[in-house]
């Protein structure tokens, strides 16, 4: 009996062991199942995670050149410091540290306070050669300091055609000019590799099966000249300490291909530092300020009124010995004329004599006038925030309209639309696109294919007013202007020049009413008349001292000596003697312009 | 049977080491391409640093320094020296689109 008792207990015992020894077998099982097919994949990508690593390859920008190969903007490789804050032990090293790269050490003891929990600080980016070597001759411990590679953007040439450039910022992104504009050309494209890393972060292969090369930048090559660009910008400076005014700009272009050779403005900036910009100094006045374009927009008028029959080169105009009566309104003239030819009206800029050509055009006329010329629109220079000046519609013209269009009044414009214009009438009246771009190269300066890039306009010509009419504009009033009127200042030895000024007064933004003290003084001006190379353009926005504000005096000299020193660099010969005849005008049918 | 036995151990030992040897080339090659990666990498960037220095030195603003500063002996003509167009090969340098290397 004790014997048969004593064997049940032992086999429940063993029974237990038995399910218990089991169960666990298939509950480790079963997790083994979950973890080697049900769960695999989840588990594998969170440990892909953890060992491999996508790093980036940076792509190298592309360069800019200017027209002859003189480097406007590079990349360099530069070392940038950082630290891992878990791993500071030594504070006598911080200290180290910004005293060599000067930097405000509470600020960074700051810095570090917050981001102590962290692996990963930078210190400072993209140190200069004394920096790198300052920090090298600290012997700063591995595990606490590092440095990586970035790209950092060089320009050799400094402040030269800042505005055109633009700059790239801290992330290598473009900002403003070029830079910009064609961002997503000279940044490249970024290639990838991955990493394999041990548990200590440790890299332990670098795979190469999923590689990705990056694409370096392309290199532009720009219209620019950095000698004419130079030559444009010295005479800006000396403009600035003469003058005192708020902003000036000059454009200059060729005359043939509506290149343009230079674009400056200033104030202006040093993009190497880009830290020092101010806001003021950030605007590319040349494009992105707009105007009221005074006498320098009368002879699109006067071609328009010859080009549509309404107006013959030899008519009279009386002017009224300076006062006429328009409707309601008095118009003025600087001095009292009399009886004034065509060529006298824009010789001596008669305000009457304008009004009197605008009231044969009417309101319709002038507005086609404007339009046709490329004003109130985007001349498409390929640079960011180019404005479209102002052309009100022309439901909204008036009585006044008639008076103020020809004298350059209630119409806005932007200095490189009035000088593209200008190239119209100096290039037998065809109106052509401004172009900024000459080629894209590859980064070995190698061109990718035989054909012309994508980025490179072709010239579109479209004639606006007919040879002659552009001819006679250029070759007598705007050659006697520079002859005997109000550019006197501008005529130059060896050259025929050509030009108009243009003085406009601005609204004094307190009674809202033109001011007589604030002004747009500004100067356009090309040679050899007969066969025009070159045109400039400067325009000095409120100027502050001197006697008068007038544009031949402040904007005619340094338009001068611009065009002047671009001829001689460009080797045009002289023009005064062997120039070619004067076109004839023949009678023309009142017609609607081209 | 011995000598079969031997001879089968001997073979995998041997395929064994000449993988082992061509493993070892493999990564001896890929060491010298990652290395001559790198030494062209740095090379491009010494070039980037040296084009950088003589465009600097060697750029308008600096030059006309120079001459304003009476530094260079060079006198300004009064008119034109020439008619023919400016031409600047050592800059132009590669830039001609007809310039590209047949392939």
């Amino acid at each position: 009996m004790h014997s048969e008792n004593s064997k049940v207990q032992i086999s429940w015992r063993t029974w237990s062991l038995i399910i218990l020894v089991v169960l666990s077998w298939i509950v480790i099982s079963g997790r083994l199942i979950f973890l080697q097919y049900i769960g695999h994949r989840q588990f594998a990508s969170v440990v892909a995670r953890q060992q491999v690593c996508k790093e980036k390859i940076p792509a190298r920008p592309g360069d800019i050149l200017d027209r002859n190969g003189r480097l406007l903007a590079t990349t360099i490789v530069t070392n940038s410091l950082y630290m891992v804050p878990q791993e500071l032990k030594n504070q006598k090293n911080v200290s180290e540290v910004c005293t060599v790269l000067s930097i405000n050490q509470e600020y960074f003891q700051d810095r570090l306070k917050k981001n102590q929990d962290k692996l990963f600080l930078w210190v400072k980016r993209r140190l200069t050669d004394d920096e790198l070597a300052g920090v090298r001759s600290l012997n700063l411990p591995d595990k606490a300091w590092g440095f990586r590679q970035e790209y950092r953007r060089k320009y050799p040439q400094g402040a030269l055609a800042a505005h055109a450039l633009g700059l790239r910022d801290i992330d290598g992104k473009g900002q403003g000019g070029i830079e910009e504009a064609f961002d997503h050309l000279i940044s490249g494209q970024n290639g990838h590799r991955f990493l394999v890393r041990d548990a200590h972060g440790r890299v332990i292969e670098v795979r190469n099966d999923a590689r990705e090369a990056a694409r370096n930048g392309e290199t532009l090559v720009v219209t620019l000249d950095s000698i004419i660009q130079l030559y444009t910008e010295r005479e800006l400076e000396s403009i600035l300490e003469k003058w005192r005014p708020k902003s000036a700009c000059a454009i200059v272009m060729d005359a043939k291909t509506c290149e343009v050779l230079a674009l400056a403005s200033v104030p202006t900036f040093n993009l190497n530092h880009p830290e020092k910009i101010s806001e003021t100094a950030w605007k590319n006045t040349a494009i992105a300020s707009i105007y009221e374009p005074g006498s320098t927009l009368k002879p699109f008028l006067v071609a328009a009124a010859l080009e549509r029959g309404l107006l013959k080169t030899e008519e009279q105009f009386d002017c009224e010995r300076g006062e006429y009566q328009m409707g309601k309104r008095l118009l003025h003239d600087h001095h009292s004329y009399g009886m004034l030819s065509v060529t006298d009206i824009l010789v001596k800029s008669s305000n009457i004599g304008m009004a009197k050509i605008g009231e044969r055009l009417t309101n319709a006329g002038l507005y086609e006038a404007v339009t046709a010329f490329g004003f109130g629109q985007k001349t498409g220079i390929q640079l960011p925030g180019e404005l479209t000046g102002i052309v009100r519609p022309l439901e909204k013209w008036n009585i006044y309209s008639t008076g103020s269009i020809p004298m350059g009044q209630e119409i806005a414009v932007t200095p490189i639309q009035l000088i593209t214009a200008h190239v119209a009438l100096a290039n037998q009246g065809k109106l052509l696109n401004p172009r900024l771009i000459r080629d894209q190269i590859d980064h070995n300066y190698y061109p990718r294919s035989h054909e012309e890039p994508e980025q490179v306009r072709p010239l579109v010509s479209t004639p606006v007013i007919s040879e002659e009419v552009a001819d006679w504009l250029v070759r007598v009033p705007m050659v006697e202007t520079v002859g005997r009127g109000t550019g006197r200042k501008a005529q130059l030895e060896g050259y025929t020049v050509f030009g108009k000024t243009g003085t406009a007064q601005k609204p004094d933004p307190q009674t809202g009413r033109y001011s007589s003290q604030l002004h747009v003084s500004s100067f356009i001006c090309g040679a050899p008349a007969h066969d025009p190379r070159v045109l400039v353009l400067v325009v000095v926005n409120e100027p502050s001292v001197g006697p008068n504000h007038y544009g031949g005096t402040i904007a005619g000299p340094p338009a001068a000596e611009i065009l002047n020193k671009t001829l001689m660099y460009l080797r045009v010969p002289f023009d005064k003697s062997g120039q070619k005849p004067l076109r004839q005008m023949t009678d023309r049918p009142r017609n609607a312009l081209r | 049977m011995l000598f079969r036995f031997g001879s089968a151990i001997l073979l995998a030992v041997a395929i064994s080491l000449v993988g082992i040897g061509l493993e070892k080339e493999s990564l001896k090659l890929k060491r010298q391409v990652s290395r001559q990666h790198y030494q062209l990498e740095v090379l491009i960037n010494a070039h980037a640093k040296m084009k950088l220095a003589t465009q600097q030195a060697g750029s308008p603003g600096q030059v006309l320094n120079s001459i304003e500063r009476g530094e260079l002996d060079v006198k300004s003509n009064r008119r034109p020296a020439s008619t023919n167009r400016r031409e600047m090969p050592l800059l132009q340098w590669h830039l001609n689109r007809s310039s590209k290397p047949d392939k």
